[in-house]
């Protein structure tokens, strides 16, 4: 890392663009949110611009704090899930011949160049019901009834009952992992492409098995990678609202769903500017404080 | 003090706006001093207009129309609360109307423009509604209930909202809408309390009675409750009427009904945004809906009730006939529309938000 | 762009030692394994799943995804008749075009300097640029809104744009900085060492380096783009439907199979420009490369 100032025109050429465009394009416009957040909501649905703490106040209350932890924990094992999956298909991708390389990468992405809403609705049309899974296992089912019923045991399994896999968290966790997932797997690939093989057939030379060279070697060069993906999925899944809304059932209410309420039905854009500067508050702090950990031990990786 | 933020924008204020505003100039659409250009921008629902609606109308009058969609009333009202972008016609429902005349996000029409506008229903329901008296602000464009579509072969006869809020039979059979004002309105309803309740004590006992209900519900649908009725991943939905009329062409085994306790009528109108850079052509396009031949086209098409007398004499008398799209006088004499709750609507989120996060 | 000058960066440089030795090397060949490979088939069907299913129901002969009801191509017929469609197409795809490039230039750049340089709040710079991605959506969209409203900026085209290279150029920055951790600038100083300048350092040694990087971080933009609804609602005005916001309002009244085949088109659409893009892209690389 250098100095800004031994360096300072290329410094400016690099920061100065972008800058300016956040400073324009998201800063001022975010500020105008934040004001809104110390303002209250007309009888009619106006933002009334005003100064007290009030919707603070309410962002605090239990039912949201309950709301919003709900939401971690769903965000949580969406990240961990996403991570489990996301890690050997960047491996795979980054380790494939070039030709194949291209190919494995465009197929990840490729899901996600349809609409998200379609493709949570067709979440709906695999899971719901007679949708195609249990379609597909009453299937099975049947099968294993034939071959029982061939054997002589007819009758042991009974009719199939189609398993009720929509209108609960578990439907959202799994559409979440299906979204989010690439947003785990391109920053580790990204990493992992340019990870220095000649470290890994070292381990091996040396003896390592396949497992301890890819959680003492490979794990732990791969970080910054696995750090901007987790950082990435996590913060993405905590504040979606269109898996929950669509086949959480009555359990689906995380906090981005609140967040939009406030935004639409209530009308209550301070209400819910204040619930969207709570998240960002604990998110920016938890970063800040990383990064600054991160600089102090060693150059830092950042998000 | 404190200030709204809502205030109609002034195109020619652009030019003082800042250095980024010269960008965008170019793209603005030019504003003829003397006549208006001949374009009109109409903010609607999808599928909420005739085949040839448009076609018509630019034949006519040889106006442009630049189409646009929104989802849901929430969606214009927020589009159009920082000041109106450029569109000229709207269509909010009643108490979204009702709402946008109070903060001035609409004008008054100039009923001298919408000669057509005698072909109307006489009823005061449609000529003097609370939310618009005297139709100062806007025209009914299509109205409708809210109420249960089910298929009988499973539930047998509906008609009490008891089926769904006080019953264990259809267990994990049911869809409710996703919108806390149908679902609450319809709880109080069955309490035998008002939609439009702002008592602090009769939203609890709603509250209370949902969360109660809730281990029986399946899901809250907010767009497909007639798709998971024609799958048979439900028996009882609470759904739009048109929606149900559209899936019992394809399926004989649905129904509908308005509650026996009272329903929710709704009333979508057609209205003039403020600051809509082609108020005449506006006018002039309200004005072509209300002829009698384009009404009927529109309404055969999407098949929901006109207010349009002239118009409903020229339509397929099926769809006149069908109680689901024009129910009967006493089951209308129960209902109520809703009506802008004011400071009251922060009672509904709570519930509501107790109800989902129970 | 292809796979040959994709990889380049990394393996290009002081690498050719061990090539020989890298041959024989198979263990490291992941994609071959087979037990890799299975759990490969097994991401690739659940990512695949709910697509297939999208397409399948494209072809349904019934006015909604409910049940099967026989094969037919009419409402691809239909949505190719539709002229909103088109129009919300073509929107979408200059706005996810031009966003694309321009936050990825922009994120790039931010990447860059955020990994190379020192300066004073660094830590709170960091913080910053990654607010866009903290932040829902729905009060970035607001946000837009009301600051478009006060300047008196009309909305349309320009605007989505604008809001999209805001929220999308910090996703870039995020991947590029994960790519660059770890650049050996020894190479950066070999090349000095040789008498280059710092401007060709930068196009012939940090460059080819960034290259797949660049590739996630534009691919991620696009993604995001092109699929956008809620800021891109906020940020539209009329005529600037795009298609997500036609989709949305489409599914208002039920999910058609229009609602699939229009998205089957879609995503053909977008992967022939991409597969084009890439040819080309690959042989420039090569005529690069040739010189």
């Amino acid at each position: 890392m250098q100095d800004w100032r031994k360096n300072k025109l290329v410094f400016a050429i690099f920061m100065a663009p972008a800058s300016f465009w956040l400073i324009l394009f998201f800063t001022i416009p975010l500020a105008i949110v934040w004001v809104y957040s110390f303002g209250g909501r007309g009888p009619e649905g106006q933002t009334l611009i005003g100064f007290s703490f009030d919707n603070d106040r309410r962002a605090l209350e239990w039912i949201h704090l309950g709301i919003i932890w709900k939401s971690v924990v769903i965000a949580t094992i969406t990240t961990t899930a996403c991570l489990v999956l996301g890690f050997p298909l960047a491996l795979a991708i980054a380790f494939a011949p070039p030709r194949l390389k291209n190919v494995l990468l465009l197929l990840v992405i490729l899901p996600f160049w349809t609409n998200l809403l379609i493709r949570t609705y067709s979440w709906i049309a695999v899971l719901r019901e007679k949708g195609f899974l249990n379609f597909g296992l009453e299937w099975f089912w049947n099968q294993a009834d034939l071959v029982l019923t061939f054997v002589g045991l007819p009758d042991l399994l009974g009719d199939f009952q189609p398993l009720r896999l929509l209108y609960n968290l578990p439907a959202v966790v799994i559409a979440l992992i299906h979204v989010h997932l690439p947003f785990m797997v391109l920053p580790l690939y990204a990493t992992l492409e340019k990870l220095d093989k000649s470290y890994l057939e070292a381990s091996l030379d040396l003896g390592a098995s396949q497992w301890r060279t890819l959680f003492s070697v490979t794990v732990p060069l791969a970080m910054p990678g696995i750090a901007s993906g987790v950082l990435l999925t996590f913060i993405l899944s905590l504040g979606s609202f269109l898996a929950p809304d669509l086949l959480g059932g009555t359990e689906g209410l995380m906090i981005g769903n609140l967040i939009a309420h406030q935004f639409g039905p209530s009308r209550d854009w301070a209400f819910g500017s204040a619930l969207s500067f709570l998240i960002m508050y604990t998110t920016f702090a938890v970063l800040w404080i990383r990064s600054v950990v991160a600089q102090r031990s060693e150059g830092g990786v950042g998000i | 003090m404190r200030k709204t933020l809502i205030r109609p924008r002034s195109r020619r204020s652009l030019l003082k706006g800042l250095g980024v505003a010269g960008v965008a100039i170019s793209i603005l659409p030019r504003r003829g001093v003397a006549a208006e250009e001949k374009k009109l921008n109409v903010y609607n629902w999808d599928t909420y207009i005739g085949e040839t609606t448009l076609d018509t109308f630019t034949e006519k009058t040889g106006i442009e129309v630049q189409y646009d969609l929104f989802a849901n009333n929430e969606e214009l009202f927020a589009k159009l609360k920082a000041g109106n972008p450029g569109y000229d016609i709207i269509v909010p429902t009643d108490y979204t109307l009702a709402d946008m005349i109070s903060v001035g996000m609409v004008q008054p029409l100039d009923h001298s423009k919408i000669p057509n506008l005698k072909n109307i229903d006489p009823d005061p329901v449609f000529t003097d509604p609370s939310f618009n008296p005297g139709l100062k602000y806007g025209v009914p464009y299509m109205w409708g209930t809210v109420g249960l579509g089910y298929r009988p072969s499973k539930t047998g006869e509906i008609d009490s909202l008891a089926a769904i809020f006080d019953s264990d039979k259809f267990s994990g059979r049911i869809a409710l809408l996703d919108d806390q004002r149908s679902v609450l309105g319809y709880a109080l309803k069955f309490l035998g309390y008002s939609l439009n309740s702002t008592n602090p004590d009769e939203i609890t006992q709603a509250r209370d009675l949902l969360i109660k209900q809730k281990k029986h519900i399946k899901t809250l649908a907010g767009d497909n409750g007639q798709d998971l009725l024609l799958a048979g991943e439900v028996d009882i939905t609470m759904e739009y009427n048109g929606d149900i009329v559209q899936i019992q062409a394809e399926d004989e085994d649905i129904a509908y009904v308005v509650p026996k306790e009272g329903g929710i009528v709704w009333f979508d109108n057609m209205a003039i945004a403020s600051g809509a850079p082609h108020p005449e052509n506006a006018h002039a396009f309200i004005n072509h809906v209300y002829d009698a031949e384009v009404n009927a086209e529109l309404t055969n098409t999407i098949q929901y009730a006109t207010p349009n007398a002239a118009g409903r004499a020229l339509i397929n008398p099926d769809d006149l006939n069908n109680p689901a799209i024009y129910p009967p006088a006493d089951v209308i004499a129960k209902s109520e529309s809703f009506s802008p709750l004011g400071d009251g609507l922060r009672l509904y989120d709570e519930a509501w938000t107790a109800f989902k996060a129970a | 762009m292809k796979a040959g000058t994709l990889t380049r960066g990394g393996r290009a440089i002081g690498v050719t030692p061990r090539v020989n030795l890298r041959r024989r090397v198979l263990p490291l060949d992941y994609a071959r394994r087979r037990s890799l490979q299975a759990l490969l088939v097994g991401i690739f069907a659940f990512l695949y799943f709910p697509i297939v299913a999208l397409v399948a129901f494209s072809f349904n002969d019934s006015k909604r995804n409910v049940t099967w009801q026989g094969f037919t191509f009419d409402y691809y017929i239909k949505a190719f008749n539709n002229s909103s469609l088109h129009e919300a197409f073509i929107n979408s795809m200059i706005i996810a075009g031009t966003a694309t490039l321009v936050s990825t230039v922009l994120g790039a750049m931010l990447g860059l300097g955020l990994y190379r340089f020192r300066f004073p709040a660094r830590g709170l710079v960091d913080g910053w640029i990654s607010l866009p991605i903290v932040i829902p959506e729905v009060c970035m969209g607001v946000a837009m809104l009301a600051f478009f409203a006060a300047v008196n900026i009309p909305l349309g085209l320009f605007t989505i744009t604008v809001s999209h290279i805001a929220f999308i150029a910090p996703f870039v920055a995020v991947v590029i900085r994960a790519r660059m951790a770890g650049f050996d600038e020894s190479l950066e100083e070999a090349s000095r060492d040789l008498g280059a300048d710092q401007w060709q350092t930068f196009w012939n040694v940090t460059f080819p380096f960034m290259i797949p990087g660049l590739v996630a971080g534009a691919l991620l933009a696009f993604t995001l783009s092109l699929d956008d609804f809620v800021i891109t609602f906020f940020t539209s005005g009329p005529g600037s439907t795009t298609f997500p916001i036609k989709i949305y309002s489409m599914v208002r009244f039920s999910v058609t199979p229009e609602v699939n085949a229009a998205s089957t088109v879609l995503i053909v659409l977008t992967l022939t420009l991409t597969v084009i893009a890439m040819i080309i892209q690959g042989r420039s690389g090569k005529q690069m490369v040739e010189k």
